[in-house]
């Protein structure tokens, strides 16, 4: 069965990115795959209030903004799920008493979208010079009511899907996902199909962001030696 | 980084000294707007505002609900302008500042107030069904006048927006899907621009058309007009800061006329590029 937009089922939507547009944040990037787009914001290492700062390591915080209307209690679990991925693979212990503030905002939302905020952060990080063990790259998958599994789904796919998954991997390394969201009913089988499919699909993510990055790189430099 | 200290003595006396002389901190000319980037889409009803260093984000949707009992055959405009930390540190929408609820309250004054938006052509069903138009206005970058972008997004992101066809048969209202039928653009009666100018010196002689953050730091004084393409007046602003004369506000005011015409074309530009 095709799907709306003719993609074949692994195939992810076109992707795009820029890093460093926003004056103010210390790093940012925004990340959009077809008609999903995210702008992730980074503050830090900053100054953390005193109640909340820790002796020996930053504290990361973070906070997602929805396109249309005030936040609800989904965007505050979606800050919770990429505060939790994130917080193991910052290297914290480089600036004790500090805060990293990660500000994520939803410009559009097609589908995908706890995927696209995770790939937008670990670009943004990046960008904003936040000393990381890894990159961090996610993908989506869902189980159509027909059986076949599509890779980052639509809205559309996913309000007609039995099951959705979101895997998010380190890159470069051979254990199991650092991030993983499974809705719906589905079978193990199905469940293993989906985390094959996003691990594929994460180093295709890996590979552009790679890209991205060395080309911004390699950019400052020119100007830099200039 | 620590929080917002404001600029040093020697910022503020630099800034100063070159306005006395005429010139700006960037080089511009005291009615020179910053670069402004407008774009529209794809999905509708999204504009991105990028005026200087300043980025906004303005996106348009649409809802059928039931009417304010008091207005049964008018539609509902809700606005929403929260500034966001990434619009800078410590800028929060929970612990606002009287200058952040300002800005908030400015921006969806002149839309509603003015009112821009036809209300009884978004009626559905008197009494009963109606729709509500929300816009969602987020600050991503504050590099000084947020008013006037925000202006720009949201007026932009409701002309370029397009809401789901209707066919009202007897009782019955039908809501096409957009994909069986075209949606159709909002009912918008005038383009509403705000167009905000600092003042310094100790009377406030010296003015400045858009200021950058250095400069709103540096004010004693901050005055809005909006106006729209008829050349009407929607709306004038000035509260608190030094007093100013009506001769200021009266050049400020031929100021803007001009340099409204030149931002609509620009929204034009943006729209028609959208739909290309």
């Amino acid at each position: 069965m095709s799907r709306p937009d003719r993609r074949e089922a692994s195939q992810l939507r076109a992707l795009n990115c820029s890093l460093g547009q926003l004056n103010r944040a210390d790093g940012s990037a925004q990340f959009s795959a077809g008609n999903t787009s995210v702008v992730s914001g980074i503050y830090g290492p900053v100054e953390a209030k005193v109640y909340e700062e820790k002796l020996d390591r930053a504290v990361v915080e973070v906070k997602f903004r929805p396109d249309i209307g005030a936040p609800t209690t989904k965007d505050k679990w979606m800050e919770s799920a990429i505060r939790n991925t994130f917080e193991r693979e910052i290297l914290a212990h480089l600036h004790p008493r500090t805060l990293v503030q990660i500000v994520i905002q939803l410009r559009e939302g097609d589908g995908s979208v706890d995927s696209a905020a995770i790939n937008a952060t670990s670009l943004a990080l990046v960008d904003a010079g936040i000393p990381l063990k890894c990159m961090i790259t996610a993908a989506t998958c869902a189980v159509l009511p027909d059986d076949t599994t599509v890779v980052d789904p639509t809205q559309e796919e996913i309000d007609a899907a039995r099951s959705t998954h979101t895997f998010a991997f380190a890159s470069g390394s051979s254990t199991g996902p650092l991030y993983v969201d499974s809705r719906g009913d589905f079978t193990m089988d199905e469940y293993n199909h989906c985390y094959e499919l996003c691990a594929l699909a994460t180093e295709r993510v890996l590979a552009f962001m790679r890209t991205a990055i060395e080309g911004k790189v390699t950019k400052e430099a020119k100007i830099s030696a200039a | 980084m620590v929080a917002e200290i404001g600029p040093s003595n020697i910022e503020s006396a630099f800034l100063l000294e070159a306005l006395k002389k005429g010139t700006r901190v960037d080089g511009r000319g005291i009615y020179d707007y910053r670069t402004l980037k407008i774009s529209c889409g794809p999905t509708y009803g999204l504009a991105e505002v990028q005026l200087g260093q300043t980025r906004v984000l303005a996106r348009v949707s649409c809802e059928v609900t039931r009417p304010f009992p008091d207005r049964p055959t008018e539609g509902i405009v809700l606005f929403n302008t929260e500034l966001s930390s990434m619009a800078g540190f410590g800028l929060d929408s929970s612990r606002s500042s009287t200058q952040e609820v300002a800005i908030s309250r400015m921006v969806e004054r002149v839309i509603k107030q003015s009112r821009a938006i036809d209300s009884e052509a978004l009626c559905i069903l008197a009494g009963e069904k109606v729709w509500t138009i929300r816009i969602d206005v987020h600050f991503l970058d504050h590099g000084g006048n947020l008013i006037d972008a925000a202006s720009i997004a949201a007026i932009a992101a409701l002309k370029h927006f397009r809401r789901p066809d209707v066919t009202i048969d007897g009782e019955e209202a039908i809501i096409h899907d957009v994909r069986e039928r075209n949606p159709v653009p909002l009912s918008i009666h005038h383009t509403p621009i705000c167009v905000t100018f600092g003042f310094f010196g100790a009377s406030g002689d010296m003015l400045v058309l858009d200021p950058t953050l250095l400069e709103e730091q540096v004010q004693v004084s901050s005055f809005t007009i909006t106006l729209n393409s008829h050349r009407e007046i929607c709306a004038l602003n000035k509260a608190g800061g030094i007093p100013l004369s009506p001769d200021q506000i009266q050049r400020c005011t031929q100021v803007a006329l001009a340099k409204v015409d030149e931002v609509n074309e620009k929204i034009q530009l943006a729209l028609k590029a959208s739909t290309a």
